[in-house]
């Protein structure tokens, strides 16, 4: 249990002097505002606690006058033996006071002093309960997304090992068991969520769902005569016929080449041709364009 | 979202941690209902479990009652659907 100092009344933004109406709006405020079932934000979930925990404390003038006078050791009166308030405590929770020969837990602890227990407005009870189903993102590049692998998540100081499967789509959500927020008062633990995120790529670019847009360039003789070239996919490089008279900006499709569908199967790749001149010709080169500039006559095509 | 097969009460209340009669309180208001296909008994899909625990989350630790609870759980899931739209 973290008993690092915190400022309760800094937590609950309300002055030294605030009465009990002031602590009590102010908590249910921020309550609501940091509750990890209505706040996504990674913090929320602690924020939430430690608003808990100053409640617990300012809202009780017993424990409110201890914090006021002792600061930071407020709680070590706690830890002495037990008085007749304790007495009464066990005895109300069922414990009798004859020799049971019971410890004093740190779960009972938190009990008595945490900031799980009844706060006094009616508002708690008790009992086990799941704990909060969490999300996360899992980037991926386009490649990785398309073979499946691992890879070491680190979410709350933890370190959790995920498989994810061949084929994950954009924006998929992958089922952790039990990886969530842990349960209360022995209640079941949450699950993790990841929704899976496609990182963009240098070279395929997105079209639609499922497709995918490359680029594929070709020499001016290639596009006019029709050629078999090497095109990159996202699985290695593939050959694609380029139809004679091709021109730049013509699509060529490679079926089942492009993103996993949510049903089964995979999209298609769009090989777009793209006629690229080197910078410099060489003598010859520049003679024959010269003969076919010639032959074809000045103007441009339509 | 979930592939898991349709599962029954009980178990909706073990996954979620809390006793069954609660569960069936939460079934009144509306918060899950029964899965469509027949079966001998009714059946209900497994992510009411995680729906459950949430509402009964904030209702304690808000102060909601049920239907305050089932009423913000339904909002929270349209918000998260509009905003998966973007």
């Amino acid at each position: 249990m973290p008993l690092a100092y915190t400022d309760y009344y800094e937590v609950l933004g309300v002055p030294r002097d605030a009465d009990q109406d002031a602590i009590r709006r102010a908590y249910r405020k921020l309550a609501r505002t940091y509750h990890p079932d209505v706040n996504s934000d990674s913090d929320a979930e602690d924020r939430f606690k430690q608003v808990g925990e100053a409640y617990e404390v300012l809202s009780d003038p017993e424990k409110r006058e201890r914090y006021d006078r002792l600061g930071a050791n407020w709680r070590e009166r706690e830890q002495e033996a037990p008085d007749a308030n304790f007495e009464e405590f066990f005895t109300r929770q069922g414990f009798g006071s004859d020799d049971t020969g019971f410890e004093f837990s740190d779960d009972l602890f938190e009990r008595l002093f945490g900031g799980r227990a009844g706060d006094g407005s009616g508002w708690r009870t008790s009992g086990p309960l799941r704990g909060v189903d969490r999300e996360a993102l899992l980037e991926l590049s386009l490649e990785d997304a398309l073979e499946g692998g691992r890879r070491k998540l680190t979410l709350d100081r933890r370190d959790i090992d995920v498989n994810f499967p061949a084929g994950v789509r954009d924006g998929q959500l992958i089922r952790l068991a039990g990886q969530g927020g842990p349960g209360r008062d022995g209640g079941p633990p949450g699950d993790l969520y990841l929704r899976i995120a496609l990182k963009p790529h240098p070279a395929f670019r997105r079209r639609g769902e499922n497709d995918l847009d490359v680029d594929l360039p070709v020499a001016a003789w290639q596009a006019a005569l029709g050629a078999t070239v090497p095109v990159r996919t996202p699985s290695g490089t593939a050959q694609i016929r380029v139809p004679e008279g091709s021109s730049s900006g013509r699509r060529l499709r490679l079926r089942g080449r492009g993103l996993p569908k949510a049903g089964g199967g995979r999209g298609d790749l769009h090989a777009i041709v793209k006629i690229t001149i080197p910078k410099h010709l060489s003598d010859r080169e520049r003679e024959l364009y010269e003969q076919l500039a010639k032959d074809s006559g000045q103007e441009a095509p339509v | 979202m979930s592939s898991e097969q349709p599962v029954e009460l009980t178990v909706i209340a073990r996954r979620a941690g809390v006793r069954i009669a609660l569960v069936r309180r939460y079934l009144e208001f509306g918060l899950f209902e029964a899965h469509p296909e027949p079966a001998e008994s009714p059946r209900y899909d497994p992510s009411s479990a995680a729906r459950v625990a949430r509402a009964e989350r904030m209702r304690r630790d808000l102060g909601l009652n049920y239907a305050g609870a089932v009423l913000v759980s339904e909002l929270l899931d349209r918000i998260r659907e509009l905003e998966s739209r973007q």
